[in-house]
Parts: C-alpha cells; sequence; structure tokens
C-alpha cells in the first residue's frame, strides 16, 4: 500500500459537494504540489488526510490509518501528519519557544528540558533560534510561518501538508518561507503542498496535481505538466496564472 | 427618640460594609458556579445545551432582579420553606450573576478564532487538552475586564438585598436614618462608600482594558 492513498473520497457541506471522488496515491518521499482555482477542492483534500474534515464517502488512508475510520487513532496520525495554515495559528499567548513544546510535551510527554532543546534545534532548521522568547505578534508574517513550520517538524512528522501558506504573505516575505521548504525537500519529507507559486511547484515538486471541479482532474511530473497540459481546463488555468 | 448623626453611627455604616462584601462574595461563588455550566453550554456544540444555556439567560435577564428576591423570600415561605434573608439574597442573586458571568464567559470562549482549535487538534492535542492549553488561556484575557465590571454592578446591586431585610450597607443606611432623621447626610455617606468600594474596580478593570491589547 502506497504512503497516502485517497480511493473515491466524496466530501460534502449540506448539498454543496466539494469533493467528487478524488483518487490520489503518494509515495514517500514524494512532493506534491497542487494547483487549481479557489473553490476546486484542493484545501478540502489537505484537510481530509489528516481529519480536520471527515469525509461522507471513499477511503482515506495515511500512513497504514484509515482516515475514515471514526473509530481510528487520529491523535496518533495527527502526531505523525504536521499541517501548516496560510493564516499560520500560531498559539498568540504563548512565547515561540512554548508554541513548538506544547505538542512534544504533551501529546509525547516529552521532559520539559529535552522539549526545549528540540524547540531550538527546529528553530534553527528555520533560521529564527535568537526568536525563542518573543510571541507571535513581535514576528513578521514569514516569520510567524516559519515558527509554524518549526511547531510542525518538532512533532517528527512523517508527512507535512502545506495550505497555501505562502498566500498570507506580503510578496517580499514569501522567499524566506519557500527557502525552509526547499530545505525541507532536501531531507527527503514527504510533502503535499497546496499553492499558488507555481515557478515554486515546478522547481521543487515532484508531480504536480490540478484539481477542478471536486476531482484530481490532471497530474504529471513537474515539468511535462507545466509544459504540454493535456487538458483544456488545465490549460486555460495555466493560461490564466502564467500571463 | 431622634439624636444626631454620631461617630458611633458612621463606624455602624462603615462595618456594614462587611455584609455587602460578603454577599457579593457568595453571589459571586454561586454565580460562577452556575455562570461556568451556562458558558460551557453555551459554547458547545450540543444543540439542546445551547438552548437550555439562552433560554436559562434569557428567563434570568428577563426578570427584575428585585422580582427574583421576592420570590425566593417571599415565594418559598408561601410554600412551607422559611428562608432567611441571607439564604434568599445568596440564591437570588447567584441566579442573576450566573447568567450574566455565563454570558460573558460565553462571548470570551466564543471569540477565540476556530482557528486556534484547529492548530491546537493538528499537534494532536484532545478536546480537553486544547481548552486548557489554547482556548481558556486566551478566553481568560477576553473576559477578565467585562467580569470586573460586572462585579462593580453587583457590588451597587446588593443594596436591593435590604428589602428582603438582609442587612447591609443601604439597610443600615436605612436603620440610621429612621433613627437620626437626616436621610441626606446619611445617604451621602452610604453613596461616598459604595464608591469606594467600586471606583478601584472600575479603574483596574479599565487599567486591563488596556492592557489586553497588548497581548501577553
Amino acid at each position: 500500500m502506497s504512503f497516502i492513498e485517497l480511493k473515491s473520497v466524496v466530501k460534502r457541506y449540506g448539498t454543496n459537494q466539494v469533493l467528487r471522488n478524488v483518487d490520489l496515491t503518494v509515495e514517500k518521499g514524494e512532493i506534491i504540489a497542487v494547483i487549481g482555482r479557489s473553490g476546486s477542492g484542493k484545501s478540502t483534500m489537505l484537510r481530509c488526510i489528516n481529519g480536520l474534515e471527515p469525509v461522507q464517502g471513499g477511503e482515506v488512508w495515511v500512513d497504514g490509518v484509515a482516515v475514515h475510520d471514526a473509530s481510528a487513532d487520529m491523535r496518533a496520525l495527527r502526531a505523525r501528519v504536521g499541517i501548516v495554515f496560510q493564516s499560520f495559528n500560531l498559539f498568540p499567548h504563548l512565547t515561540v519557544e512554548r508554541n513548538i513544546t506544547l505538542g512534544p510535551m504533551i501529546v509525547k510527554g516529552m521532559p520539559g528540558e529535552q522539549a526545549a532543546a528540540l524547540a531550538r534545534d527546529v528553530l534553527r532548521k528555520v533560521g529564527l533560534e535568537e526568536k525563542l522568547k518573543s510571541y507571535a505578534d513581535q514576528l513578521s508574517g514569514g516569520q510567524q510561518q516559519r515558527v509554524a513550520i518549526a511547531r510542525s517538524l518538532a512533532m517528527a512528522p512523517h508527512l507535512m501538508l502545506f495550505d497555501e501558506i505562502t498566500s498570507a504573505l506580503d510578496p517580499e516575505l514569501v522567499g524566506e518561507v519557500l527557502l525552509v521548504l526547499e530545505g525541507m525537500a532536501r531531507e527527503g519529507m514527504t510533502m503535499l503542498l497546496v499553492t499558488h507559486e507555481m515557478s515554486f511547484a515546478r522547481r521543487v515538486a515532484h508531480r504536480v496535481i490540478f484539481m477542478h471541479q471536486g476531482k484530481v482532474w490532471e497530474q504529471g511530473p513537474a515539468k511535462d505538466f507545466f509544459e504540454s497540459p493535456r487538458t483544456d481546463e488545465l490549460k486555460n488555468f495555466l493560461r490564466a496564472v502564467l500571463h | 427618640m431622634i439624636r444626631e448623626v454620631a461617630w458611633q453611627d458612621v463606624m455602624y455604616l462603615v462595618f456594614a460594609i462587611r455584609w455587602t462584601l460578603l454577599l457579593t462574595l457568595l453571589a459571586l461563588s454561586g454565580g460562577s458556579l452556575v455562570g461556568l455550566l451556562v458558558a460551557a453550554g453555551g459554547a458547545s456544540g450540543s444543540l439542546v445545551l445551547r438552548n437550555l444555556a439562552r433560554a436559562y439567560v434569557g428567563l434570568v435577564q428577563g426578570i427584575p432582579l428585585l422580582a427574583w428576591l421576592f420570590i425566593f423570600y417571599f415565594g418559598l415561605s408561601i410554600v412551607g420553606f422559611n428562608v432567611p434573608p441571607w439564604v434568599a439574597a445568596t440564591v437570588g442573586f447567584s441566579i442573576y450573576a450566573g447568567a450574566f458571568l455565563g454570558e460573558i464567559w460565553r462571548g470570551a470562549l466564543i471569540s477565540i478564532p476556530r482557528t486556534q482549535w484547529e492548530a491546537g487538534l493538528a499537534i494532536g492535542l484532545t478536546y480537553l487538552e486544547q481548552l486548557r492549553h489554547v482556548i481558556i488561556p486566551q478566553a481568560v484575557r477576553v473576559a477578565i475586564p467585562p467580569t470586573v465590571g460586572f462585579i462593580v454592578q453587583l457590588i451597587k446591586n446588593t443594596s436591593l438585598a435590604s428589602v428582603i431585610g438582609f442587612v447591609e450597607l443601604t439597610r443600615e443606611g436605612q436603620l440610621t436614618t429612621a433613627a437620626t432623621f437626616q436621610p441626606f447626610t446619611v445617604y451621602l455617606l452610604v453613596a461616598a462608600l459604595y464608591f469606594a468600594l467600586c471606583y478601584p474596580l472600575t479603574r483596574y478593570s479599565r487599567t486591563l482594558e488596556r492592557k489586553r491589547r497588548v497581548v501577553h
């Protein structure tokens, strides 16, 4: 079985069907970029993978866990699957250090000192070691997002999900966040990124997925995908975003 | 026998403050228990609990506090329970405070964005862990200024307990007036004492409100 397997996944909000039989497989170590118009279901698909959204049909398998099953051990799963959000979602009442140590200490029962050392480690990876004692509102958007990535990394995830993590950033801050992602890519992390950064997707992703009307419409290796799109929908989309 | 307002009368009034404060504390304790339930119910995912909390708040806030006091003091004695004034006052004020504190705290809980819950969930926290480490610490910050503001209201409203014979500051003022026939002097003094209790709290609440803008 593949590392991630989505089989005919259906997601509805009321009568609004957001995912219509989505099929997707991801192998360990793969870096997948997910693109598509807003409302195409790409963020929803990501959120179904770590169970933030329950699915109404189909199967979601992640690292051997049946996420679609209500009795699945979601706590164990979430400790292994990190997600970073568009709006950072740092805990504003806690220091950067505590933001990072909270998960390892509470979910994994890690002793305080070890967690503090870990916090320094992951902050070094995102280049913010000196912000250990800062609060979120003292950081720029790019720095907050890098702390959010560090917070996820502290859980030692097997898989990282990124939900449009540069979309809320000022253009000049996007680069520093993407740099962190490239570092993680080099270390072999399995990553799924919903993104609007086409050049980044092309450069870093192994495979690109185009979502349209709640389906995986087209997918392929990054180079072919951008140079020779097959469907009209993807051609139109690429024309619109690449102009 | 009519006499002048003496030093001794002033001291009686000053000492009556302790009953005002005691009733405030009792009401605050009882009201906090009720308020926690109302807030938890009102902010919960269960429609039944939310409606129960809403009905409670609606009922209590739709009836004057004075009426609640009469219900517990006179009403219960009619059906055979002889309730001393302090019990009737404590119960009445707790019910009243519970509704207002419940609304304040519910508002504080739901003011924390859903994304904070998600961020907690995403690192694997359980519902109770999310509440304890993420939601409540932030909600408390939001809730403190209006809670202190409500305590000021509560202190002043305890004067209503005088009508069911609970001797606190206002009741003591009535008794002193009856003996001296100098209502202006006496109630001016009573007013000054309430002010001395409430004004520092009001100032404190303002300070907290200002501080809240700079989180942490």
